[in-house]
């Protein structure tokens, strides 16, 4: 840009970055300096020190969401040779005196790291409450929007002026498709949404622009912006600002939903399902520091052939549950991730003429793996027939103090909205001490 | 508990009392930006009961500023610049206005910030009243106007404009119906309400009898339609938009912390909607019969009374009916929810109508006026006199409770006539504030009034700005032209507005604590849209105007006037001056676009300050 | 399922019926169709086998046990045949010349004493995954069974030896995900076997070689959702082949919008084994569901076929123009069927088993005008 070396004269322009770049010179600096500085990080191609230099006090939350419903019986809560237990076997996991369907054969030999929560009780059984319960950890007041589980924890774990995004969701079937809410906390912990394709919109730089003209234009606003935003002490004003300055690494983060950007080997064992490479992205955003993902696995509403259903999609959910445990381990990830499988409710113990499972709220299961996890336990029961809680019944509310407590956020902490004091996790709830490490 | 959350910079306050003036400002003097924040300690609530708390609060918060004013000399004080705002005393409500924030400002020692500049006055005026920016020639007209008569006569040549309707109905639109922001049945009702000049109590009406209904009327049912399948949408939504009160807390318990709200007003207010329900044909009908049982904290089953917020009870007339009756009626409500070709079913006692007839008879807290004066202030001055909006009740006093109740009251001898509020707010010194502050102090809080507040504009004033701004200073008529021809100008202003249509789902609806997305950033930096519309090159685009200026110095006055209302500033000018090279076409082309990138994209272009 | 065939020596001799239906099936077209009786059964019952020695009917289900039921009884009741059962749910029963051989989803083949319930012998590793069906030769000497290894089976009904293993499917789906391998039938003259897959894939092969003599595709019964759910519910549930092994007809479900049910048009496709073109494909109009099973008339003019979503049916199809001949709803979904004679049947389903009559057309009665879908 010819305008550069002029700037470069401007005292006024000395603060503003473009004689930085105006210093360097030449035009080949873009891509080839920042960018590729992020992504080395990200790739986790090179140098470990990056990494984990990059890792230094983060927390993650991972969650697998069940889109539809997943039954208890087929994954956590097995009841063999029940009545309605249905025609899979339990197995024993390497954790003795645990064990779970035989669909889950990966997941099993994992189990040391995982604990189960077998005593859900969440009474919603319409899939649109169910999931804005289980999203949220209450239901919504009127007048009042809750926050979900992705948005509280981006704005608790997440850094002000990160430059990758902090609360990203992947739904990629159209069933029950939901983008997730930031309820009252607005607009800036709003989930970062991607349903039709893996890429997040606008972040690719526009084919008129080179990235050392984009680069430069950002410093013109910048500092065109300067003389509005000096005498105004105002929030909203310097979350403008904030936004644009997180434009160039939320560009480079763009990379990190490029699966192809892993090793044949590792893309190889997350398989060949969208699930798979969904959470394979997770990984690579959970380590480039992004605070929370949500991976959604439609569609589990099993009415007819529950037992098909589920054969299908506890294979895609045991594979790939179990890789994204195994890679986050050996990249020393695992303890500072929590991953979690839920859904917005479990299936009825008993089975319909169409051989399915309809919805069933009053006695279900969910997973919890990693970070301030004590694995290897089970936490509650069902009854033999597994048609109510017989022991340790959970809460939504109890559920979200449990995942807010694994990754060290203070549940009871209060959001003052309007006048109205409003904790993390919804009153009354109890985290479960029993699941947590 | 997060350790940083004291130390977060969107939260912090900083004072010579910290604590003290924490307090305070979250309590008396809640700003829109503080509104979001972790209480300090769950304990205070237990410690101090909540009134005493209030008053000692107050108090100590009051000499806080008293501390502050004297540590710091008053940045600013009503310039001498501000003489000929004298004549806007004129207007009886401008008048009522000032006197009554200039003296508490006095009273309590807050430093007032001086009158903001003509172009800042016609850019925040427009956008209050207009819904977009001014342009060029708008602002070329203005400025030869005589200065003690041009405020008056912009006001009155913008509430004239159908520029004013459309803004005013998104604004009502926003307000009312904030989850569906293109439901179109609902915004023909307002515009076509808005342009016939309705008072605020008759659309209040025709919203809430939803009265079934062909053509541009056919909306006014859209709020309750909307909301007819939650019961506890009707009632809290109801009572929240139209009478500033939120009740939600008051369901399952007397409020724990207003003690004005007992489970009575919170079924009573139901009681009022529990008969309304939609039919196959989509119509919004009352039941004609039917009541609301509650359960008390006390485990008492207890039949809700028909109960307004101020606590008057409407005498149910609900004939008696037989249990056969019933039945049959019952079977009648049946087929009118499930066929579109059932017979109505006559209703002699109206709950909805009781509910209008309590509202309006409130000679005494005059919710309905009160609401909508302070959702209309804090609109216009970015906090409402009582803030949050929804939070009418003796916990959370009004900043100006006098000023408050006079101009509601004015609003009721004036048949709830919404223009003469606007008209009064704007034309008011209080309104036309700069929006800078110099001092290294904490500025006042937003409820003295004392400094302009700066806004972010809403999705559609932005978007319909960004319209205006995207066109050379030319391609837009003047407003003599305007005044000629206004049906042309009607013409033009309707492809605006659907224009902006277009564009506004880009943004987010600013609300409490609002922060502007990422998202937006990346849309503004990448997207296709901006780069090939709003920078695309041409006669009669801003590009095509800047790129034909013959100098520098000339480039920037046209991008400044059009975009940012306003000329530019000796550092701006070189700024230009040092950008634009025009060695080649192509070069030049590319330059001009990144400085109308870097202005639309700018923070002065997105906010109404 | 499936009793020895009415065209071998053994049920020709012992089976009345089979008398009757070498008379009728020159003219015999049903026209009527008349649940008679039915029967609450102990579990979801999934497969059925006429023992023509006792003239009882055997069944197995959800609950992994066999129970027995006559059907000529005044009084309708079932009675376990024995304490020992399965590990998991019994989803193939044939009569293999009096004794019983069972299949179930845990993998184990049962040979039983249908008169003491004694169980005479278990291999327990028939398959490496679950066993979906079991087909019986017509001789009564081979029984065949599939399951979601992917592989076909056939043993010797006396010794219990495995004679052949065919393979010839993929075991995870065009998407990577686990196969299941549903359906199988004999021809009549018991020298080829069909068997048809998850994603519509059929093979007919030669009984004695394992050769594929014919390779056919039903694509829609995959009913694959790539978009709303990715998932997948459908798959070839029932084969069967004419009476003079030209024809093969191929049951299961068409397209569907929610794969959430069983709401796809239930559906068949026949085709042609000479020249492996496909005679007709029927969706059905008025019933939703899986095609669990099906049978040929002995003439072929005419197939029977039943299953169903949450409700049974039983429908007749004329083979000769591809239109429905007469159809009811039976119950709850129907699992499994045999033909008593020509004219009875029996079904065994979710709940119920049904004892059927059909009839030829009431001449005074207008028959409803059939609307399907044709090829």
């Amino acid at each position: 840009m010819t305008g550069r070396k002029r700037l470069a004269g401007s005292p006024d322009l000395s603060s503003s970055g473009l004689s930085r770049r105006g210093f360097l010179g030449g035009a080949t600096v873009g891509v080839g300096g920042v960018l590729a500085a992020d992504m080395r990080a990200v790739n986790g191609l090179r140098a470990e020190e990056i990494a984990s230099e990059l890792r230094r006090g983060e927390k993650h939350v991972i969650l697998l969401w069940l889109a539809g419903g997943a039954s208890q019986l087929e994954t956590w809560d097995p009841k063999p040779g029940a009545k309605n237990g249905g025609p899979f076997g339990a197995i024993s996991t390497n954790v003795a005196g645990i064990e779970v369907s035989e669909l889950l054969p990966q997941a099993a030999q994992r189990m040391h790291q995982t604990a189960i929560i077998r005593s859900l009780n969440t009474k919603i059984a319409d899939h649109g409450r169910g999931a804005d319960l289980m999203e949220r950890g209450r239901l919504d007041d009127p007048g009042l929007k809750y926050p979900d589980l992705g948005a509280v924890v981006a704005r608790e774990l997440g850094r002000l002026e990160s430059t990758v995004p902090d609360y990203v969701s992947l739904y990629t079937s159209t069933e029950g498709r939901r983008k997730g809410t930031s309820g009252f906390l607005g607009a800036r912990y709003a989930p970062l949404f991607l349903a039709e394709q893996m890429s997040p919109p606008n972040s690719a730089l526009h084919e008129s622009l080179s990235l050392d003209q984009h680069r430069d234009r950002a410093a013109l606003r910048d500092l065109l912006s300067k003389r509005f935003t000096a005498d105004r002490r105002n929030s909203t004003v310097g979350s403008h600002n904030s936004a644009y300055q997180r434009v160039q690494g939320m560009m480079a983060s763009a990379e990190l939903f490029n699966v192809e950007q892993e090793p044949a080997d590792v893309r190889a064992r997350y398989g060949p399902t969208q699930f798979g490479e969904q959470c394979l992205i997770a990984r690579r955003l959970v380590e480039a520091g992004v605070p929370f993902v949500k991976v959604a696995r439609a569609w589990w509403d099993s009415h007819g052939q529950n037992f098909e259903t589920h054969m299908e999609l506890c294979a895609d959910l045991d594979h790939c549950m179990s890789a994204l445990l195994d890679d986050l381990q050996e990249r020393g990830l695992l303890e500072k991730t929590l991953v979690i499988t839920l859904g917005e409710f479990g299936r009825t113990p008993t089975i319909n003429a169409s051989l399915g499972r309809d919805h069933f709220a009053s006695a279900w299961s969910c997973s919890l793996s990693g970070m301030g996890i004590r694995g290897g336990v089970v936490h509650g029961a069902t009854e033999p027939e597994g048609q109510t809680v017989a022991d340790g019944e959970v809460s939504a509310g109890d559920l979200f103090a449990t995942i807010l407590s694994a990754v060290g956020i203070d549940f009871t902490h209060e959001y003052m909205v309007g006048a109205r004091p409003t904790p993390l996790a919804d009153f009354g709830s109890t985290p479960i001490e029993t699941v947590l490490a | 508990m997060n350790p940083d959350c004291h130390s977060d910079p969107r939260l912090r306050t900083t004072s010579v009392f910290p604590v003290v003036n924490y307090l305070f400002t979250t309590l008396v003097s809640r700003a829109a930006d503080n509104v979001l924040k972790p209480w300090p300690d769950a304990a205070f609530e237990n410690f101090f009961s909540f009134r005493p708390f209030v008053v000692t609060t107050l108090l100590l918060g009051l000499l806080c500023i008293a501390r502050q004013s004297k540590a710091d000399e008053p940045v600013a004080v009503a310039s001498n610049e501000s003489a000929p705002q004298q004549s806007l005393l004129v207007d009886e409500l401008a008048r009522q206005i000032d006197i009554a924030v200039d003296e508490q400002n006095a009273a309590s020692g807050v430093p007032v910030v001086e009158q903001a500049d003509a172009d800042v006055i016609l850019r925040r005026t427009t956008l209050d009243l207009a819904g977009r920016i001014p342009t060029a020639r708008e602002r070329e007209w203005y400025l030869q106007l005589p200065a003690e008569q041009r405020r008056q006569l912009l006001v009155d040549r913008l509430l004239g404009l159908p520029d004013f309707d459309f803004h005013l109905r998104n604004s009502l639109d926003e307000l009312l119906l904030p989850n569906r922001p293109n439901d179109g049945e609902f915004r023909e009702y307002l515009l076509t309400a808005v342009q016939a000049q309705r008072s605020w109590s008759q659309m209040f009406q025709e919203m809430m009898l939803a009265a079934p209904a062909e053509g541009p009327e056919k909306g006014a049912a859209q709020f309750l339609k909307s909301r007819v399948r939650e019961l506890d949408d009707l009632t809290n939504d109801t009572a929240v938009m139209f009478f500033g009160v939120n009740i939600s807390c008051a369901k399952c318990h007397d409020h724990p912390l207003v003690s004005d709200w007992k489970q009575d007003h919170y079924y009573g207010m139901q009681a009022f909607f529990n008969r309304t329900f939609s039919s196959k044909k989509n119509e919004l009908l009352e039941k004609p019969f039917g009541s609301v049982r509650f359960k008390t904290t006390e485990g008492e089953d207890r039949d809700a009374a028909l109960m307004f917020l101020t606590g008057a009870v409407v005498a149910d007339q609900t004939p008696e009916y037989s249990d056969e009756e019933r039945k049959q009626l019952d079977e009648k409500i049946r087929n009118l929810e499930q066929k579109d070709d059932a017979e109505t079913v006559p209703v002699s006692f109206s709950p909805r109508r009781a509910l209008i007839d309590a509202a309006l008879a409130d000679q005494e807290q005059l919710y309905l006026a009160r609401n909508i004066v302070n959702r209309t202030w804090e609109r216009l001055l970015g906090t409402g006199i009582v803030d949050p909006p929804d939070q009418m009740h003796s916990g959370n006093p009004a900043s100006h409770p006098q000023l408050l109740r006079s101009l509601a009251e004015d609003l009721v001898a004036h048949n709830y006539d919404l223009r003469r509020l606007i008209r009064g707010i704007v034309l008011s010194q209080a309104y036309s504030r700069s929006g800078r502050w110099t001092s290294e102090s904490v500025p006042p809080g937003s409820q003295t009034f004392a400094v302009g507040a700066s806004r972010a504009m809403t999705p559609r004033q932005l978007a319909a700005s960004l319209m205006v701004a995207a066109r050379s200073a030319e391609s837009w008529p003047t407003v003599e032209e305007t005044t000629a021809n206004p049906e042309e100008w009607l013409k033009r202003r309707t492809d605006l507005e659907n224009q902006a249509n277009g564009w506004m789902r880009e943004f987010e609806q600013p609300g409490e604590d609002f922060q502007i997305a990422v998202d937006e950033a990346l849309f503004f930096s990448n997207s296709e849209r901006v780069q090939n519309d709003l920078l695309r090159d041409g006669g009669d685009r801003i590009v095509g105007a800047v790129k034909a200026a013959e100098t520098p110095e000339q480039a920037a006055e046209i991008l400044w006037a059009v975009i940012n209302s306003r000329s530019p500033d000796e550092n701006e000018q070189q700024i230009v001056r040092d950008w634009i090279s025009g060695e080649d076409e192509q070069q030049r082309l590319t330059q001009v676009q990144s400085l109308v990138w870097a202005l639309l994209a700018g923070a002065e272009f997105r906010f109404n300050y | 399922m499936r009793h020895t065939d009415e065209n071998s020596a053994a049920a020709a001799v012992t089976e009345p019926a089979a008398q009757t239906t070498a008379d009728a099936t020159v003219a015999f077209v049903p026209g009527q169709l008349k649940v008679d009786r039915t029967l609450r059964l102990p579990s979801i019952t999934f497969c059925m086998a006429q023992h023509v020695q006792s003239g009882r009917v055997f069944c197995g289900g959800s609950d992994f046990g066999l129970h027995h039921f006559d059907p000529a009884a005044e009084k309708l009741e079932t009675a376990p045949l024995s304490e020992s059962r399965h590990g998991s749910y019994v989803t193939g029963l044939v009569n293999a010349g009096g004794t019983l051989v069972s299949g179930g989803y845990d993998r184990s083949l049962i040979w039983w004493n249908a008169e003491s319930g004694e169980q005479t012998r278990r291999i327990e590793s028939a398959h490496t995954r679950w066993i979906r069906s079991l087909a019986i030769s017509a001789d009564g000497s081979a029984v065949a069974s599939v399951g979601d290894d992917m592989r076909t089976r056939l043993w010797d009904a006396a010794t219990g030896e495995c004679r052949l293993t065919l393979e010839g499917y993929e075991e995870k789906t065009p998407h990577g995900y686990p196969s299941m391998l549903y359906a199988v039938a004999f021809s009549a003259d018991g020298k080829l076997l069909a068997t048809g897959d998850r994603t519509g894939k059929v093979l007919v092969r030669e009984v004695t070689s394992g050769e594929i003599v014919q390779s056919l595709e039903t694509p829609v019964m995959y009913t694959w959702d790539p978009r709303a759910r990715r998932h997948s519910i459908g798959g070839i549930r029932s084969v069967a082949f004419s009476a003079d092994g030209t024809q093969l007809a191929v049951g299961g479900m068409g397209a569907v919008g929610n794969i959430d049910h069983l709401e796809g048009k239930s559906r068949i496709e026949v085709f042609s084994l000479t020249s492996g073109e496909r005679v007709h494909e029927i969706e059905d109009s008025k019933y939703k569901g899986l095609v669990e099973r099906m049978q040929f008339s002995a003439d072929g003019t005419w197939l029977l076929a039943a299953g169903g979503d949450h409700g049974g049916f039983v429908s007749v199809w004329s083979m000769q123009t591809g239109k429905l001949l007469v159809q009811e709803k039976v119950g709850n979904h129907i699992h499994d069927f045999d033909l008593l004679s020509d004219t009875s049947l029996v079904t065994v389903g979710h709940d119920h088993a049904s004892l059927i009559t059909l009839a030829a057309a009431d001449p005074s009665v207008e028959q409803p005008e059939a609307e399907q879908a044709e090829s």
